[in-house]
């Protein structure tokens, strides 16, 4: 009978071992792409059609609290998300609600390119700085822009943005796009938009967050997307391709050692294996 | 003097909540005007507070090396502060401050690939404790074998949506897709949104207490 | 191109210092772990005062003298260092604590319950998945009742709940573990784009 450290030994072992099959079975579809496709889901249909059914020159906010540790997650989703608003023709106001959010903005439109659009700073977006929001600042936020901000990202006032003119409350924006990390600030989005101002809403997320948003959709957020893979879906879905193809692919033999790990740890006792 | 360390403090709290409370329910301008003015204030609290947690941590982290002079201390007390040094001086003194280049090849190299690699090797502990977790049946005490119905429930919903996302899985297994989207869109919102219910009759609650001064742990500070 | 291949070996090096921690709690791996505390603190609080300077201090400088008082309930936060004058943090918190209190209120009883009761009652009039809503939502709701034993027709109720809480807990967990098998894919990326494939000439 083996004693308990050689047990614990034994199992370390064992776990050690799956984990790097499963580091084999990420890396091998990096350098050999398998190509397949994927299929995507109605929350994710449905957020597409949020962005495209919507009148051109329509104004989207996106609340942008992206996390720079996170972007492996969030990069497919939120490219594919501009790109689709871009392609659409609509205006949009970036306000960045984390504090790596301003570089990542910065960073990424510049690869995405806007110009390209046929898009204008200042009249056809713009971007805000960064402020501690939380729960109370997007409260504020919605009720009056320039309480929390009296100029945008580069330092000009909102006063002289073509854009900013006329829009300073929730009365100017038409969609409400929500982009989060912490799985709780979905309820920050359904108390402080969608409760008092029927705002309509489209959320951003992590994948273990989007089974938490679940309960709100279709109702009260029109749509969502949960994880990288999402994002993936929302590239196929708009024909924009991004970098969730990749890790789509590299997916699909990362996970299978922890498949074949669980269906043996189940079928050992019938084995007379010890446990 | 009590008074203006705990009454006066507690007053302002209820008032405040009162307040935005009226602001809701009410449409008296005073009130709407008073909701917009304190939410922007909010923002600008919590930012100038922020450096009071560097403090904490190098004070936490001196005392524990003072218990403890051994070398895994000494990292903790100088380490941090180093790259404290490092980013806070660069982002401050580089022209364009984050958005110099100097800036840039610390957060791309240093801080976003660590800060995902802290997450990448969750993957591997998450992953193990999984494994453990998701067993259906466990051996009695008499030799046979107990089936576990809770770990078949996270097992079938884990799994089937985890196979969702797979590509893989969504090629070669036919109706994965629509089992996971299905098992996202209605037990687990069966689930979920008593969670939420439940969530948010307890913060109701203890927001009432809060603004009635019951509780007492929100406002102390010793 | 030199400093990229150098910032890909020294990324490469703290991944790696990160990661060895999966065989043992090492040096390494504390050093990998302090840096980072380190250098996020420097982002957060630069950041932070960064955010006050622009949206406080420029506003207040061009003559809104409202944004004294938040400026200094934040400053007030730092009495709390010493223990003779601690209590002058309560005032900020109070303000904190207050807003946050009274904007969750008014939000919460309509949005997480009012409508989220309305719409599990209407689902159960779409079909069969609306009523395993239904139940799902009800017995569920059962298990948080903390104040009644868990027996007879009660602990029936509380068991099924305990299954669909299961179900939404595997959901979560899977969106988990997939965002983490993406991090370590993104981070296997990096090594491959920023070390391996230019060290190679590729």
């Amino acid at each position: 009978m083996a004693t308990a450290r050689e047990r614990l030994a034994k199992a370390r072992r064992f776990y050690q071992i799956i984990w790097a099959l499963c580091l084999i079975g990420m890396f091998i579809p990096l350098v050999y792409p398998l190509g397949l496709p994927v299929k995507v889901s109605e929350p994710v249909k449905d957020y597409y059609e949020a962005i495209a059914n919507l009148p051109e020159g329509s104004v989207i906010a996106v609340s942008f609290g992206a996390s720079a540790a996170l972007l492996d997650e969030q990069e497919a989703q939120f490219l594919a998300t501009w790109k689709t608003i871009f392609q659409y023709g609509h205006k949009v106001i970036f306000y960045c609600s984390t504090q790596d959010a301003p570089i990542i903005i910065q960073n990424e439109l510049a690869e995405v390119n806007p110009e390209k659009y046929g898009y204008v700073y200042g009249e056809d977006y713009v971007i805000l700085p960064y402020s501690p929001l939380g729960e109370a600042g997007q409260a504020a936020f919605a009720k009056s822009i320039r309480s929390i901000y009296s100029a945008d990202i580069e330092g000009t006032p909102l006063d002289n943005i073509p854009l900013m003119k006329d829009i300073d409350s929730y009365k100017g924006i038409d969609l409400l796009i929500y982009e989060y990390t912490s799985c709780t600030d979905v309820e920050w989005v359904i108390r402080q938009w969608v409760v008092p101002y029927k705002t309509k809403v489209l959320i951003m997320t992590l994948g273990c967050c989007g089974p938490m948003a679940a309960p709100y959709y279709p109702t009260q957020i029109q749509g969502f997307l949960s994880g990288s893979g999402a994002g993936t879906e929302l590239e196929v879905v708009s024909g924009n391709p991004g970098p969730g193809a990749a890790m789509s692919d590299a997916k699909n033999l990362g996970m299978l050692p922890f498949f074949i790990a669980i269906i043996w740890t189940n079928i050992k006792p019938f084995l007379g294996r010890e446990d | 003097m009590s008074a203006i360390r705990r009454e006066i403090p507690s007053a302002i709290l209820s008032l405040i909540g009162i307040a935005l409370l009226l602001a809701f329910f009410t449409t008296l301008g005073f009130f709407q005007e008073l909701h917009g003015i304190l939410t922007s204030w909010v923002p600008i609290i919590s930012g100038c507070s922020v450096g009071l947690g560097f403090l904490y941590m190098t004070y936490a982290q001196w005392m524990n090396y003072q218990r403890n002079k051994n070398l895994n201390n000494l990292i903790y007390l100088i380490v941090p502060l180093v790259f404290f040094a490092i980013f806070f001086g660069t982002a401050l003194f580089s022209p364009g401050n984050t958005n110099s280049e100097a800036y840039q090849w610390l957060y791309y190299h240093i801080y976003k690939n660590v800060g995902g690699t802290v997450y990448a090797v969750m993957f591997f502990t998450l992953a193990s404790s999984a494994i453990r977790t998701m067993r259906l049946f466990t051996r009695d005490p008499t030799g046979g074998f107990r089936f576990r119905l809770e770990a078949a429930a996270l097992m079938f919903g884990g799994l089937i949506y985890t196979m969702r996302q797979i590509p893989l899985f969504q090629v070669y297994i036919p109706g994965i897709v629509e089992l996971g989207e299905w098992i996202m869109l209605v037990p687990n919102v069966g689930g979920g949104r008593a969670a939420v219910i439940a969530a948010a009759l307890g913060a109701i609650t203890v927001g009432i207490r809060t603004l009635w001064g019951k509780e007492r742990a929100t406002a102390e500070v010793e | 191109m030199a400093a990229d291949l150098i910032g890909g070996f020294i990324g490469t090096l703290f991944v790696i210092s990160v990661m060895s921690m999966l065989w043992r709690d090492n040096l390494f791996f504390r050093f990998g772990q302090a840096a980072i505390m380190g250098a996020t603190i420097a982002h957060y609080i630069f950041m932070n005062f960064q955010s006050v300077y622009k949206n406080g201090i420029i506003p207040l400088m061009a003559g809104n003298v409202m944004f004294v008082i938040p400026i200094l309930l934040g400053l007030l936060m730092y009495t709390r260092l010493s223990k003779d004058i601690a209590w002058l943090a309560k005032y900020p918190t109070s303000v904190l604590v207050g807003v946050g209190t009274g904007v969750m209120i008014t939000g919460t009883l309509r949005g997480q319950i009012i409508d989220q009761v309305k719409q599990t009652v209407l689902d159960a009039f779409t079909g069969i998945n609306g009523i395993i809503i239904l139940v799902g939502v009800v017995t569920a709701l059962s298990f948080f009742l903390f104040t009644k034993e868990h027996t007879g027709a009660l602990g029936t109720c509380v068991k099924i709940g305990r299954v669909f809480l299961m179900i939404s807990l595997g959901a979560n967990f899977s969106g988990e573990l997939i965002w983490y098998l993406t991090q370590m894919i993104g981070r296997l990326m990096y090594i491959l784009n920023e070390f391996v494939w230019p060290l190679l000439g590729a």
